[in-house]
C-alpha cells in the first residue's frame, strides 16, 4: 500500500498514515464492545436462566431434558417450523418478483406501491391479525359476507381464517415487506452489464430475469428467506389470535403458556428457545455453503447504467398483480379496521348516528399517555434503528472484507439475537442492564440498547447483502492510492451502499416501531411506547381504539416512509447523472 | 430520570432540606389542601414525593381515573403507572427483587398466589388500610398479616348478543343444551385468570364431565375472555362463557348489542388484590394509595366503569350489588396445583 506514495506525502500527512491502524483498532475495538454489550450479555443470560430451575434456582439441565423428551413440547416445535417455511415461501415468493417488478419495469405505480409495502411492515402482527378476523372470520367475516350475499345464504364460508393456512396467509402477508425491500435495494444497485449480454444472445425478458438478474441478487434473496423464516418462527400476536381457537399451539404461544403459569416456567422458556437458534444456525450454515465461493460483485468501476424493462401489453396485467399485496396487507385489513375506529361502538354497526371520529380526538387529545408513548416510539425507533444500522453495517463490512481474525465469528454474534422470541429476550436484556456495567433501568437507553440489538441481525444481513454486491476493486484502488480502511469504508463503500442503508435503516425502524414483546419488562412508566397501550386498550377489549391508534401509526409510518423516499432519492440522482456520464461512453 | 436524581438529592440531602421543599408547597396550595394537610400520612407521602404504581387489575381507563383522583385529591405526589396484564406485573417485579431493583410501591395483580408466594419470601410489609372498614364483610381482613387486601372485584358469568338470542342460557349447564352448539365462544384458561379460576370452579361443581360435554359443544376459544364480547359484537359467536361482568356492562353502556346473564349456578368471582413490597421506595405515598382504594372516591369511579364497588355504601353500576347474585369464590391452599389439573383436564377434554 505504501509502496507508490513517497514523493507526494509531504510531513503533514505522515501523522495520519500513522493514526490508521490505530483508528482501525479503535473501531473494531469499538464494535466488539457493543456486541459483547448489546448482544453477548443479554443472550449470556438467557443461557444461563436456561441451565436454572424455575422452582428452585439451581443449575440443571432438567429444561433441555424437558422439551426433548415431552410430546407435549414438540408438537408446538413442528408447528413453527411448518408456519415459519410456509411464510418464507410466500415472502420470497411475493417479494422477489415484486421487487423485479418495481426495481427493473417500467410497471406504473412504482414509487406507491414501494412505499405501501414498506408501510405495511408497521402493522404489528397482532393487528394485521385482528383485521384480518374482521375479514375473514368463518361467520362474521365480511369477505365470507359479502360472498353469501353473492352466492346466496347456502353457499358457507369459503374462508376461514382460523386455521393453519389463514395463519401463513396473515403471516406471509406481512413478511413480504422483508423480501421485496432487501431485493429491491440489490436490483436498484446492480449493474447490466450480464443482462445485456443475455439480451444480446437473445434471451427474453423471463429468462434473462430468471437466468441472471434473480442469481445476481441470491445474497439478498437467501437472507430475506431466512429473516421470513425467523419472523414466522417468532411471531407471537397472528398465531396467538388465528390459532389457537384451532388448537394449534407453536413455539410463541407455548411460551406465553410458561408465563402465564404460576409461578412463571421462565427458565423452561428460554430453554425452550434454543432449538430455534439450532434451526437458525443451520439456515445460515446452508446459506454459506451455498454462497460459498461465488461472486456476486456487480457494483464495480466498469459502467453502471439503469435500464428498464418495457413489459409492453404485460403493463396493466403485472399492475394489477403488483397491487394485490398491499390490498391483502393494507387496504382490506386497515378498511376493516378504519370502519371500526369510526364508529362510537362498532357492534351497532355502520350507520350514520353511530359514526364518529370520537376514538381519534381519544387517541390524540384525550389521553396523555398517548402523547408520551408516541413521542417515545418515535425517538427510541430512530436512535434505535441508526445504532442498529451503523453496527450492523460495521460488522458487515468487517466480515464481508474479513478485516480481522474471526470476523465471521462477529456475524455469528450479530445473528443472533432476532431468533429468540421477544418475551425470552426481554428478560435477557432485564438481566443484563440492570446491574454493572451498564444500569439502564428506567432510562430511553435501556429501550434503544434493546431495540437495537433485537434487530442487529436485520441490519446486519441488509448490509451484507449489499456489501457482496459491491466490488472490492474501487476500494483497492482507494487503498493503492494510500487512504487507510477507515477512509475507504467512509468515501467510497458507504456512498455506494447509499440508498440500500436507507432502505435498511427502515427495515429496523419499522420492526421498532410495532415491536411489543421485547419492550414488555422494559418499558417503565416514562417510557411507555405505542404498542404497549394499543395493547392495552385491546387487552382492556377497546377495540374501537385499538383499531384507531393503529390507523395512526399506519399514518405516521406512511408519513415518514414518504418523505424519507426523496430523500432517498437526492442520492440516488446523484448517482444516476454519475451512472449517465460513465455511460455516454458507452454504445447502447 | 429527573425523578431519579431528584430522589436521591432528597437522599443525599438529608430530611431537613427534604422538610424545608415540602413546607414551601404546602404553603403555595394552602387552600386546596386544608383538608388533607391534618392527615400525618399525606404529610410523610408528600415529602417522598412520588408513587410509582405496578397494576394488571382493571383495564386501563379505569386505571388512570382512579390515578387522577389520587392526584387531585392528594397534590404534590408525582404518580406514575405501570399498567399491564397481572402475570407481566408480577414477572417484572419478581425480576426486579432478583436483580435488586426497587421500583415498586403499589401492586396490583388478579392472582391471589402472587400475595401468598411473595409473603412467604418477606417481600411484603404489612399495612392495614384504616378505610377498609367499608369493605363487604366477605372480604375483609383476607391476610391475618395485614399484608395484602382486596384491590378488585371480578365476577365471571355469561354474555350474550341480545337481538340474536331470544332466551339466553341462565346457568352454566345451560350452556351444554344442544341449541348452543357450535354458538359458544370462550377463553382458553391457559392465556387467560378468570377462566382458569372458571375451570376449577366448575370441575369443583360438575366433575370432569362437565368440561367433556362443553367440549362438544364446539365453543371458540380465543385467548383472554375479553374475546369473547368481540366474537359477539363481530356477530362471530352469539353466547359466551366464563365472561368478564364488568367488561361486557361497559360495552353494553357504550351502545353495543351484548348484555350479561348471571348464571344461578353462581357467577365466578375472583378477587385481584393488592400489597407494598417490603422495599417499596415510598412506603408512606404507598400506604397513602392503598388506603385511597378504600374511598368513595375510587368506588364510584369503580361503579362508574361498571366494576363492583369496594364499599358497601356506594351501590354498582345498573343499582346491582353483591347481594343480589349468587357468587363462587375458589378457595384452598393448593389452587396452583388446581389451576394447572384443569389446564391439563382442559386440553384432553375441551381441546
Amino acid at each position: 500500500m505504501g509502496v507508490i506514495s513517497t514523493s507526494s506525502r509531504d510531513a503533514e500527512a505522515r501523522p495520519v498514515m500513522a493514526r490508521v491502524p490505530l483508528v482501525k483498532a479503535a473501531v473494531l475495538g469499538a464494535v466488539i464492545l457493543l456486541l459483547v454489550l448489546l448482544v453477548v450479555q443479554p443472550f449470556g443470560w438467557v443461557l444461563f436462566n436456561s441451565l436454572h430451575d424455575d422452582a428452585t434456582g439451581a443449575w440443571t439441565l432438567n429444561n433441555y431434558a424437558r422439551v426433548v423428551q415431552s410430546a407435549e413440547l414438540i408438537e408446538p416445535l413442528v408447528n413453527s417450523l411448518i408456519l415459519a417455511a410456509a411464510t418464507a415461501v410466500i415472502a420470497v415468493g411475493i417479494g422477489v418478483p415484486l421487487a423485479w417488478l418495481v426495481s427493473r419495469t417500467d410497471l406504473p405505480l412504482r414509487r406507491t406501491i414501494r412505499v405501501l409495502t414498506l408501510t405495511a411492515f408497521v402493522t404489528p402482527s397482532f393487528i394485521g391479525a385482528t383485521g384480518w378476523i374482521l375479514l375473514a372470520a368463518p361467520n362474521s367475516g365480511w369477505l365470507n359476507t359479502a360472498w353469501r350475499w353473492l352466492a346466496g345464504e347456502g353457499a358457507g364460508t369459503p374462508l376461514n381464517i382460523y386455521s393453519m393456512a389463514g395463519a401463513i396467509f396473515v403471516c406471509g402477508i406481512y413478511t413480504v415487506p422483508y423480501s421485496f425491500t432487501m431485493v429491491s435495494s440489490a436490483l436498484d444497485e446492480m449493474a447490466v452489464e450480464l443482462e445485456d449480454a443475455a439480451t444480446t444472445l437473445g434471451c427474453g425478458v423471463l429468462r434473462t430475469m430468471a437466468s441472471i438478474t434473480i442469481p445476481l441478487a441470491a445474497p439478498a434473496v437467501i437472507a430475506s428467506f431466512i429473516l421470513s423464516f425467523i419472523q414466522g418462527l417468532t411471531l407471537f400476536g397472528v398465531p396467538a389470535f388465528l390459532l389457537t381457537p384451532t388448537g394449534i399451539p407453536v413455539v410463541t404461544t407455548k411460551l406465553a403458556e410458561f408465563y402465564q403459569l404460576f409461578p412463571p416456567e421462565i427458565y423452561l422458556a428460554a430453554a425452550y428457545c434454543m432449538p430455534l437458534l439450532l434451526v437458525t444456525g443451520a439456515l445460515f450454515w446452508m446459506r454459506r455453503r451455498y454462497l460459498g465461493r461465488k461472486q456476486y460483485v456487480t457494483i464495480s468501476g466498469k459502467t453502471r447504467a439503469g435500464r428498464q424493462i418495457r413489459l409492453g401489453g404485460w403493463r396493466w396485467p403485472a399492475l394489477i398483480l403488483a397491487l394485490l399485496v398491499p390490498l391483502m396487507s393494507v387496504f382490506l385489513p386497515y378498511a376493516a379496521l378504519l370502519l371500526v375506529s369510526l364508529t362510537r361502538a362498532w357492534g351497532q354497526g355502520l350507520s350514520w348516528e353511530n359514526l364518529s371520529l370520537y376514538w381519534y380526538w381519544w387517541a390524540i387529545f384525550g389521553n396523555s399517555e398517548t402523547h408520551t408513548a408516541i413521542v417515545n416510539s418515535l425517538v427510541y425507533s430512530t436512535l434505535g434503528a441508526t445504532l442498529c444500522v451503523a453496527l450492523g453495517t460495521l460488522v458487515a463490512y468487517i466480515v464481508e472484507r474479513r478485516l480481522m481474525v474471526g470476523a465471521s465469528l462477529l456475524g455469528a454474534v450479530a445473528t443472533v439475537p432476532i431468533v429468540i422470541p421477544g418475551i425470552v429476550l426481554s428478560v435477557g436484556f432485564f438481566a443484563a442492564y440492570t446491574r454493572a456495567p451498564l444500569n439502564l433501568y428506567g432510562t430511553p437507553l435501556l429501550l434503544i440498547a434493546a431495540f437495537a440489538a433485537t434487530f442487529l441481525p436485520i441490519a446486519y444481513s441488509h448490509g451484507g447483502s449489499i456489501l457482496k454486491g459491491i466490488g472490492p476493486e474501487l476500494e483497492r484502488a482507494a487503498r493503492s492510492l494510500g487512504a487507510g480502511e477507515a477512509r475507504t469504508f467512509l468515501s467510497i463503500t458507504l456512498p455506494l451502499m447509499g440508498g440500500g442503508l436507507v432502505s435498511g435503516w427502515f427495515l429496523v425502524f419499522i420492526p421498532i416501531i410495532r415491536e411489543l414483546s421485547v419492550a414488555v419488562f422494559l418499558i417503565t412508566p416514562k417510557t411507555n411506547v405505542m404498542t404497549t397501550l394499543i395493547y392495552n386498550a385491546k387487552d382492556g377489549g377497546n377495540y374501537e381504539a385499538v383499531c384507531a391508534m393503529s390507523v395512526l401509526l399506519l399514518l405516521i409510518t406512511l408519513f415518514l416512509v414518504a418523505v424519507a423516499r426523496p430523500l432517498a432519492g437526492l442520492t440516488g440522482a446523484r448517482r444516476t447523472s454519475r451512472k449517465t456520464a460513465t455511460a455516454a461512453g458507452v454504445p447502447s | 430520570m429527573t425523578d431519579i436524581s431528584r430522589r436521591g438529592l432528597l437522599k443525599t440531602g438529608g430530611l431537613a432540606g427534604a422538610a424545608l421543599l415540602s413546607g414551601g408547597l404546602a404553603g403555595t396550595g394552602f387552600a386546596r389542601l386544608a383538608a388533607a394537610q391534618d392527615d400525618p400520612l399525606y404529610a410523610a407521602a408528600r415529602k417522598e414525593g412520588a408513587l410509582t404504581l405496578y397494576w394488571g387489575s382493571y383495564e386501563q381507563q379505569t386505571m388512570e381515573a382512579i390515578r387522577d383522583a389520587f392526584k387531585a385529591k392528594y397534590p404534590g405526589i408525582e404518580v406514575q403507572l405501570l399498567r399491564q396484564a397481572s402475570q407481566t406485573v408480577y414477572t417484572r417485579l419478581r425480576l426486579e427483587l432478583q436483580n435488586g431493583v426497587a421500583e415498586c410501591d403499589s401492586l396490583g395483580t388478579t392472582n391471589l398466589l402472587h400475595y401468598t408466594e411473595l409473603k412467604k419470601i418477606g417481600a411484603l410489609a404489612a399495612y392495614d388500610p384504616p378505610d377498609a372498614a367499608m369493605l363487604p364483610a366477605a372480604f375483609k381482613g383476607l391476610d391475618k398479616d395485614a399484608m395484602y387486601h382486596v384491590g378488585a372485584i371480578s365476577l365471571t358469568s355469561i354474555n350474550y348478543a341480545p337481538g340474536k338470542v331470544s332466551a339466553p342460557p341462565t346457568s352454566w349447564t345451560a350452556l351444554l343444551e344442544d341449541q348452543w352448539k357450535g354458538k359458544i365462544t370462550t377463553g382458553s384458561p391457559a392465556f387467560s385468570g378468570d377462566v382458569a379460576s372458571w375451570v376449577v370452579a366448575i370441575r369443583r361443581k360438575y366433575g370432569d364431565d362437565y368440561l367433556r360435554r362443553f367440549g362438544q359443544q364446539k365453543p371458540k376459544v380465543g385467548q383472554s375472555n375479553v374475546d369473547t364480547v368481540t366474537d359477539i359484537l363481530a356477530g362471530e359467536r352469539v353466547v359466551g362463557s366464563g365472561a368478564p361482568f364488568s367488561y361486557t356492562l361497559t360495552q353494553k353502556a357504550a351502545g353495543n348489542p351484548i348484555d350479561v346473564s348471571v348464571p344461578t349456578d353462581d357467577a365466578i368471582l375472583n378477587l385481584g388484590l393488592t400489597g407494598i413490597p417490603v422495599k417499596a421506595p415510598h412506603p408512606n405515598a404507598a400506604r397513602l394509595f392503598t388506603n385511597f382504594l378504600y374511598s368513595k372516591e375510587v368506588s364510584d369511579i369503580l361503579s362508574k366503569n361498571y366494576w363492583p364497588t369496594l364499599r358497601t355504601d356506594v351501590a354498582w353500576a345498573e343499582g346491582r350489588s353483591l347481594d343480589q347474585l349468587k357468587w363462587y369464590r375458589n378457595s384452598g391452599d393448593d389452587l396452583a396445583a388446581e389451576v394447572a389439573e384443569g389446564i391439563a383436564k382442559w386440553k384432553e377434554l375441551v381441546r
